[in-house]
């Protein structure tokens, strides 16, 4: 994976001439709100990059700046080597764009969309090929309001393909999906990656980023707190893994605050945490405490953290609310 | 050109595939003009009153004279040539006879030797072709008696056929144009409903993640009305002559110029609409508000000068009353409530206020 950074900054310039799109300090403001307020990142070649964040987090506004339809008020940001200011009209040519919502002219059919949206470029891959792709076949002569929301997506993502674009940005695709559609367009998604293609994709679903994405910028309020691999935002901050089980009357906070390697006890919903740095002698000390007691820990489980963890710490609030 | 031809088709699809579209823009007028027509046609105007204009002043003239009036239902109104074509042109009379001078001395040249026969004038009004129909009908009956009571062997008179326009249009007549331009306004002023819910669907906002150009994004919108437009023009004008015999009298460049110029005024009008319609229910709720008034009060179902003063006010402010008033003047030879260049003028500067209006407030997003 390109563009490892080993300190907290936000990895700025680290990948140069490589990047696909490289944003410096982009600003964006509606009234009072700050709705991008000093974002920087790179993406590289072939990278599946994730903006993960709550609802209202900026994600949307970035995103739009960067396809050229929002023109920021300030700062810089290139996308394929195009000032997104001054060469939007070049740059639209050669990016495929899946906007939140699959804005789908209702009373067309699958093909005809797909056709309609190919003139526009006068290039591209054909309708049959992307019906193929996305597994849209049963549908082709349906009219897209017939469609359900998991195939307006995949007709979404179909129409961000078509003129064979080196860069997609998929804004939420899989909001709303059933768990089934989504795990479809998941499948594309790294099928994009095997083609070589750069994935610019935003999702408030932790799972996502995890399962996606190369790299990923947690962003809240309008700025990125922190980017890196998934891996990387992890252990920056989470050195320990936490073990987990159902509340033992019986084990106070100062006892298992004595297990060796905890560092600390937390209580989460009749759950009690215990943050350790040796697993092993940790649950080793537990096992015997409740043996002692002759009760056994229910639903124990050793857990390293999560994004969720992550933007908790950064933020103070978890990611769903 | 590929983009604008597709978007151009898509939007026909669109708008063949949607039913209230449809209906508002093909099947509604049509309504009209076969239920006004049906109502007004049948009746029309019974009386037989002609003028009649003695040139000759002889014997035969007034034998002649004896003839017409003994037919059932006609009336002769003897007067001067210029005070009857006048009546004529006023719609107080139907038809305009007119004996020649010389008329008695032909007649009895024929009644002596075999010889060319001689001829009255007959001013009908031809977009009236109802009524000339009768009026030649009862014609040639009275001609053919005096001629065969003349000569015994072939025709002696023939009518010379004249044609007058009339300000006094058979109610179908006034009716087709007028429905014509109230189905171009209709049409022009929906096109903000499909926008605005475009906008709304965010399917602007995805059009403009894509190459494709707002002037394609425009002109593909603006063409397909127009080709519906003249769709609208044939259906209207076409019923109107199958069922009604409307002919169309008039130049068709000049109507097709009028036609082009009202659809593109009222589709302005459907763009400054979508400029401050925020949503597809608010640009239907627009719509009505706007095209109402101008159904009712731009003379579309009984003539302005028929009006109270006060609405008559309030009809010379509508753009819509100019387009029919256009159309009727062009293809039915109707009377002139503005003339032509005013017209022309008004939906001009109505296209250019619109024109502005949207390019100022107009939003894509």
């Amino acid at each position: 994976m390109p563009g490892m950074t080993t300190a907290d900054a936000p990895d700025t310039n680290a990948l140069g001439a490589d990047a696909v799109i490289s944003v410096a300090d982009l600003r964006k403001t509606y009234g009072q709100t700050h709705a991008v307020d000093g974002v920087s990142f790179e993406v590289g070649r072939g990278e599946v990059f994730g903006l993960l964040g709550p609802n209202g987090a900026g994600k949307t506004t970035t995103v739009e700046i960067l396809e050229g339809l929002r023109s920021p008020d300030s700062g810089v940001a290139t996308v394929l080597g195009l000032d997104v200011r001054r060469h939007a009209d070049a740059l639209k040519a050669r990016i495929g764009v899946a906007l939140q919502t699959a804005a789908l002219y209702p009373k067309l059919t699958v093909v005809e969309v797909l056709d309609l949206f190919r003139s526009f470029y006068g290039r591209g891959r054909t309708a049959a090929e992307l019906i193929d792709l996305l597994d849209l076949g049963e549908k082709r002569t349906t009219r897209t309001q017939d469609l359900s929301g998991g195939q307006r997506q995949r007709l979404a993502v179909a129409l961000a393909l078509v003129n064979d674009p080196e860069l997609i940005f998929l804004d939420e695709p899989t909001t709303g999906m059933d768990p089934a559609a989504r795990r479809s367009l998941w499948d594309i998604v790294e099928s994009l990656r095997r083609d070589g293609r750069t994935v610019l994709l935003t999702t408030h679903y932790m799972e996502e980023a995890e399962v996606l994405c190369d790299r990923i910028a947690i962003m809240d309020h309008g700025r990125i707190l922190e980017t890196g691999t998934v891996t990387e935002l992890v252990t920056r901050r989470f050195r320990e893994r936490s073990v987990r089980f159902d509340r033992v009357d019986a084990l106070d906070d100062t006892r298992l605050q004595s297990f060796p390697g905890v560092s600390s006890v937390k209580h989460e919903d009749g759950e009690v945490v215990l943050f350790t740095a040796d697993v092993p002698a940790t649950i080793a000390a537990l096992l015997s405490a409740v043996d002692v007691l002759g009760a056994e820990p229910e639903n124990l489980m050793i857990r390293r953290a999560t994004l969720e963890d992550v933007f908790l710490d950064l933020t103070g609030r978890a990611l769903r609310d | 050109m590929q983009a604008l031809l597709q978007l151009t088709a898509a939007n026909i699809r669109s708008f063949v595939r949607d039913r209230a579209a449809l209906f508002w823009t093909l099947a509604f007028p049509l309504i009209f003009i076969i239920m006004f027509g049906a109502i007004f046609s049948g009746g029309g105007d019974p009386t037989r009153t002609y003028g009649w204009v003695d040139l000759d002043g002889s014997a035969r003239s007034a034998e002649l004279r004896a003839a017409f009036a003994s037919v059932e239902d006609v009336e002769l109104i003897d007067a001067s040539q210029d005070e009857s074509l006048e009546a004529m042109r006023a719609g107080d009379l139907r038809a305009v006879l007119v004996v020649p001078e010389g008329y008695g001395e032909a007649i009895d040249a024929l009644v002596t030797a075999p010889g060319a026969p001689t001829s009255i004038a007959v001013y009908t009004d031809p977009t009236q072709t109802n009524a000339t129909a009768d009026t030649y009908r009862i014609v040639s009956g009275v001609l053919d008696g005096v001629s065969l009571a003349i000569s015994g062997r072939g025709p002696a008179i023939v009518p010379e056929a004249r044609a007058l326009q009339t300000q006094d249009l058979g109610f179908v007549s006034y009716l087709v144009p007028s429905i014509l331009g109230m189905a171009l306004m209709q049409l022009g002023v929906f096109s903000a409903i499909p926008l605005v819910a475009d906008r709304e669907k965010l399917i602007l906002k995805r059009l403009n993640a894509t190459p494709l150009r707002r002037w394609q994004l425009v002109g593909s919108n603006v063409i397909m009305r127009l080709i519906i437009a003249v769709a609208q023009t044939v259906i209207i004008v076409g019923v109107g002559a199958v069922l009604f015999d409307v002919q169309i009298a008039g130049n068709l460049l000049l109507v097709g110029g009028f036609v082009l110029l009202g659809s593109l005024g009222f589709i302005a009008l459907g763009y400054v609409i979508a400029s401050f319609a925020r949503t597809e229910d608010a640009a239907n709720g627009m719509t009505s508000v706007v095209q109402f008034p101008l159904m009712f009060l731009s003379g579309t179902f009984f003539p302005i000068d028929q009006m109270p003063a006060a609405l008559q006010g309030v009809a010379r402010a509508m753009p819509l009353t100019y387009l029919a008033d256009a159309l009727r003047q062009t293809m039915v030879g109707g009377a002139a409530f503005s003339p032509l260049w005013v017209c022309a003028a008004v939906l001009v500067g109505f296209l250019g206020v619109c024109l502005l209006i949207s390019a100022r407030f107009f939003r894509w997003q």
